[in-house]
């Protein structure tokens, strides 16, 4: 069997924000539970592959998002019919924007791939700080660092709905469409979550045929037992943390 | 100067030495004599023969403002500089009221300040350098500059209004392209660099940020009046114009010792004809670390080095320095550093494994860790606690253990073990 083949579109341009961590995430957590896998980094004028269980894009600045912007536009089709064949996407930030329907800062517009019904809108107020949400796969924890604001299309199902931190709670949270996740949790988010990405894992390797695993018991696989536990305390001391509004210096 | 300084420069001082009874530094009492007397830092600057030196960068300020005043000062130039824990405006002035006269007389022949990169270009309008050192722009504190071309901007900004010269970084993306904003011959742009070969013998080269929205995303090719051109261990050979110049430096690692080439350029071009190798070889052979920066303190009968990180590039740098694993090993990090995302683009491979690591955030980075199945210890966001353990591990064979250490965790860390003075107050 060919091993999980996951994506990560313009790690350097667009991976500003740890964003290596959601990849490091997926592909250490799917080979402890014995599924072999393989990173495909994306650069900008390489072909993609033709074929990916996840594809994961991350954060970068507005110079990085023209930058790439161009092959990313030239992919759109194959990006948009992995999309509808339910490949599992992972979309935090800039990147996530622009597989939007688009991207407005300003007077500038940049258009998007339109895998996730949303438009976003940079506004000039900045959100930092913890956030923790109510997803569909969980409660998340994370640091939030944006300026941007996101318009759902009407149907569009939000990931989740904050619950503490710099966001006001109640407030909708991130896209999720078929199998692909859009947010703006940072931290990054996967490492932090298990649950979140045992249940990318989980689509993504069920639409394989494959069976994950790793989520089965309240015990947990042994060897995700290390991982889940730091991620355990960690987000604890976030959650404690979590109304702590830190000094603007 | 004259006595219309006298009622201004009073009260700073005063104020100053209320504050300092109450136990640490303040800011306050620059703040007070500026507003009392908005021209006091330039009246006392233009005192200065030659001039006032900015230096600006993402890393390394207090170590290459630190080995620029030594050097300046191995050439009997009498210099005023920060503490580095003082780089705003405020604090800036506060250091100064403490050396002046009340007449506003300071005996310095020059000002080697390092500056907070947001608060420089606005502080040009108070102060304006005659010199502005630029180090690097590296991708630093996101939640706080929003982007790193940002950041640049503001160094950029800052050096075109030096009034005589501009020393710039010929490796850095951004800030080697300084000329083309330059209109007419004032400033002139003197560059400092590192050799190939150097900057490829480290593992992760010098970790400067992409310039992403120039078409031309690395940096440009210039001539560096200071280049770094051998590094092994703490000993670097530097070239100075034509000569090449044989240093110690005071911690191991590419960028400290591109800070030397950086400080050695400075020196070269303040002082012009002025300028004697050897002089500059005496003063980094007497030079200490900097604070916290591969600092060696006494802990029992063993010593504890302390590695200080603020960002991703001062910790990759800091341990692609390590010739080899360190034996004992304290991770610390807590809420001092808000956003830690960047722990995963850190490659960790220079540690074989950590004894402690603590701090508020030590669970995230145990979880950054144990993703690269690096060995943990013990995980004890308790920095008194990992201390204890720390103590209690037997003494490494060299009798050295290795601190590695985010700003807020090594003050507290040195107050823990017996060194408990403030960084200004050394």
């Amino acid at each position: 069997m060919s091993a999980l083949t996951i994506v990560q579109l313009y790690p350097d341009e667009m991976g500003v924000a740890g964003d290596a961590g959601n990849v490091l995430a997926l592909s250490t957590r799917a080979r402890r539970s014995g599924h072999a896998t393989e990173v495909v980094r994306h650069e900008v004028g390489q072909e993609l592959p033709a074929n990916a269980d996840i594809v994961v894009i991350g954060g970068g600045p507005m110079s990085a998002m023209r930058r790439i912007h161009a092959d990313l536009m030239a992919n759109a089709q194959t990006l948009k019919l992995w999309a509808d064949s339910g490949v599992s996407f992972f979309a935090y930030g800039a990147g996530a924007e622009l597989l939007s329907h688009g991207v407005t800062a300003g007077e500038a517009e940049l258009s998007g791939v339109g895998v996730f019904p949303f438009r976003a809108e940079r506004t000039g107020e900045r959100v930092v700080g913890y956030l923790i949400v109510d997803s569909v796969d969980g409660p998340v924890v994370g640091f939030a660092d944006h300026a941007s604001r996101w318009l759902r299309n009407d149907s569009a199902e939000s990931f989740g709905v904050v619950s503490a931190g710099v966001v006001p709670a109640g407030q909708a949270e991130g896209v999720i469409i078929g199998s692909a996740i859009a947010t703006l949790i940072g931290g990054p988010v996967l490492p932090l979550n298990p649950d979140v990405t045992d249940a990318i894992l989980s689509r993504a390797l069920a639409r394989r045929g494959e069976t994950y695993s790793a989520g089965a018991g309240q015990e947990g696989l042994e060897e995700h037992r290390a991982l889940d536990h730091y991620a355990s305390e960690a987000r604890a001391v976030i959650r404690r943390n979590a109304e702590h509004h830190f000094k603007r210096i | 100067m004259g006595f219309s300084y006298v009622l201004p420069i009073l009260i700073g001082k005063t104020l100053r030495v209320l504050a300092r009874l109450r136990g640490g530094g303040s800011a306050f009492p620059g703040y007070a004599a500026l507003r009392l007397a908005p021209r006091f830092l330039h009246e006392v600057a233009s005192q200065f023969e030659h001039g006032v030196v900015f230096v600006l960068g993402s890393n390394g300020k207090s170590t290459t403002t630190h080995m620029l005043s030594e050097v300046l000062r191995a050439h009997g130039v009498r210099v005023f500089t920060n503490p580095s824990g003082a780089n705003l405006p405020q604090g800036i002035a506060s250091s100064l009221l403490a050396e002046v006269s009340l007449t506003g007389r300071l005996k310095a022949d020059i000002a080697v300040l390092e500056v907070d990169e947001a608060y420089a270009l606005e502080f040009t309008k108070v102060l304006r350098p005659s010199t502005v050192l630029m180090l690097n722009t590296q991708v630093d504190q996101l939640y706080r500059f929003y982007e790193t071309e940002r950041v640049a901007d503001m160094m950029l900004d800052t050096s075109a209004r030096a009034t005589e010269h501009i020393v710039t970084n010929r490796e850095d993306p951004y800030l080697s392209k300084i000329a083309r904003r330059i209109v007419g011959d004032q400033p002139d742009v003197t560059y400092f660099g590192a050799s190939a070969e150097v900057i490829a013998s480290s593992p992760h080269g010098l970790f400067n940020a992409t310039d992403y929205r120039d078409g031309e995303s690395s940096s440009e090719e210039h001539v560096a009046l200071g280049e770094l051109r051998g590094l092994e261990g703490a000993s670097a050979t530097v070239a100075v114009r034509d000569s090449e110049i044989e240093i110690v430096l005071p911690a191991k690692g590419l960028h400290y010792a591109i800070d030397a080439a950086a400080a050695l350029a400075t020196a070269a071009v303040v002082l012009g004809e002025g300028f004697v190798d050897s002089a500059a070889q005496r003063a980094f052979e007497r030079m200490k670390p900097a604070y916290g920066r591969g600092e060696l303190l006494q802990f029992g009968d063993e010593q504890v080095e302390f590695v200080m990180f603020k960002n991703a590039a001062s910790l990759q740098l800091n341990l692609d320095a390590l010739p080899e694993p360190p034996e004992q090993v304290l991770l610390a990090i807590d809420e001092g550093t808000p956003d830690i995302s960047w722990i995963y683009d850190i490659d960790f491979s220079g540690l074989d494994h950590v004894d402690v690591i603590t701090g508020a955030k030590a669970w995230q980075i145990a979880l950054r860790l144990e993703h690269e199945g690096i060995p943990i210890g013990r995980v004890e966001p308790d920095l008194r606690r990992a201390i204890d353990i720390m103590r209690s591990l037997p003494k490494p064979s060299r009798g050295i253990k290795t601190w590695v250490v985010n700003y807020e965790q090594m003050m507290l860390a040195r107050k823990l073990i017996g060194f408990g003075e403030l960084e200004n107050q050394r």
